[in-house]
């Protein structure tokens, strides 16, 4: 019963398990943080590149 | 004659003069709401999240009892992190971070009041019922002298460094340790048992949310730090909150932890020592200088200057040539 209702509410892709670090110099980050950090940076940079919605027009 | 100031684009407001257009911001927030709702529900179904079992003192003294009673026996006789942590636990002196040479939580005193020996052991140890040795030992120590107290104390420290556990039971070498041996061998069992966690919980509310006694008591400990190591989070890591595992925490929180990563907070110094409270104090000058930006001349010229307005609204700037 625990192990079916793991398999439907259970995460498709597990992250447990040990975590996988960076070290450049004084700077240690997961590849969790990092990648979370390079998708804010490419919102950021689309927020700012992708066009307006022109629908409604200009008066 | 009234003076007029001279027109400031980072000050004064131009009279907009161009064209309108609608915009329906009900629906931007409805929409963005949504889009959200489903990114959150979509990556919760797809990740998950951390699902660490929380360590208690049961489980700290089930998995290394030795650990516990090396820890149980510093908070006896006095010596252990908490002990000696000063305010707001107790009134320690000249143990408190400064900041030059004034110290925040002095200022504030001891107002969350532990007593590691009496909270953590002897307490305890005295609502145990039905026991006629542990009663004998806690009656023997309590009408001991301090400098006797000090002597046990001494013995079962050296004692517990060679200590076994044998048949799950804490096994430690003879000692002129008197009725101290027999308390920590005690405390042990009503750890493992369960227990001293109920013990240690401030019933003073309806709910028992306060865990501030056993948190303490398991900090004090090396395996709760040893299991922070093992997931890299004893604050060797960018960012702050960080996960167990691969998963991410919150990175942007980044700037108020770079500090301890650098010089001189990460040295062995004046700074080092005070970092807590040094980093708290730089960043709230840092985070005014945030909120006044608007007032800083310079800093708020950056907007203009760095154009990025100029990409956002090319549409317009494009039309204007």
């Amino acid at each position: 019963m625990t192990a079916a209702l793991a398999l439907v509410v259970g995460a498709l892709i597990n992250l447990t398990g040990p975590g996988h670090y960076i070290h450049w110099g004084f700077i240690q980050i997961s590849v969790g943080n990092l990648v979370v950090i390079g998708l804010m940076v490419v919102t950021f940079i689309a927020a700012i590149l992708i066009p307006y919605h022109r629908k409604g027009g200009q008066s | 004659m009234a003076r007029t100031k001279r027109f400031n684009p980072d000050r004064d407001i131009n009279v907009w003069t161009g064209p309108y257009r609608p915009y329906d911001l009900a629906k931007e927030i409805i929409v963005t709401f949504l889009a959200v709702a489903v990114i959150a529900v979509v990556l919760a179904v797809v990740f998950g999240s951390p699902d660490e079992k929380s360590v208690t003192v049961k489980s700290w003294s089930t998995a290394d009892q030795v650990d516990f009673a090396t820890t149980a026996i510093t908070e006896l006789d006095g010596t252990s992190a908490t002990a000696q942590y000063g305010p707001p636990y107790n009134d320690v002196k000249d143990v408190s971070q400064m900041i030059g040479p004034f110290s925040i939580e002095s200022a504030l005193g001891v107002h969350i009041p532990v007593n590691p020996a009496q909270d953590f052991v002897l307490g305890p140890l005295s609502t145990v019922t039905g026991n006629p040795k542990l009663s004998k030992a806690l009656a023997e120590y309590k009408a001991a002298t301090p400098e006797q107290q000090q002597a046990w104390s001494a013995a079962y420290e050296e004692a517990v460094k060679t200590a076994t556990v044998t048949a799950g039971t804490l096994v430690v070498p003879p000692g002129d340790y008197g009725p101290v041996g027999t308390l920590i061998g005690n405390l042990t069992q009503l750890a493992t048992s369960g227990g001293l966690d109920a013990s240690l919980i401030n019933h003073a509310g309806f709910y028992s949310t306060d865990y501030t006694k056993s948190l303490l008591f398991v900090a004090d400990g090396g395996y709760f730090s040893s299991l922070g190591d093992a997931n890299h989070l004893s604050g060797e890591q960018w960012g702050m909150m960080n996960e167990t595992g691969s998963y991410p925490g919150q990175p942007w929180l980044w700037l108020y932890t770079v500090w301890y990563q650098i010089p001189p907070f990460n040295g062995d110094n004046t700074f080092g020592a005070n970092a807590d409270a040094l980093v708290w104090i730089l960043m709230m000058v840092i985070t005014a200088g945030f909120l006044l930006v608007p007032f800083i001349p310079g800093v708020r010229s950056i907007p203009r200057w760095s154009r990025v307005y100029k990409v956002i609204w090319r549409d317009y700037y494009r039309s204007q040539r």
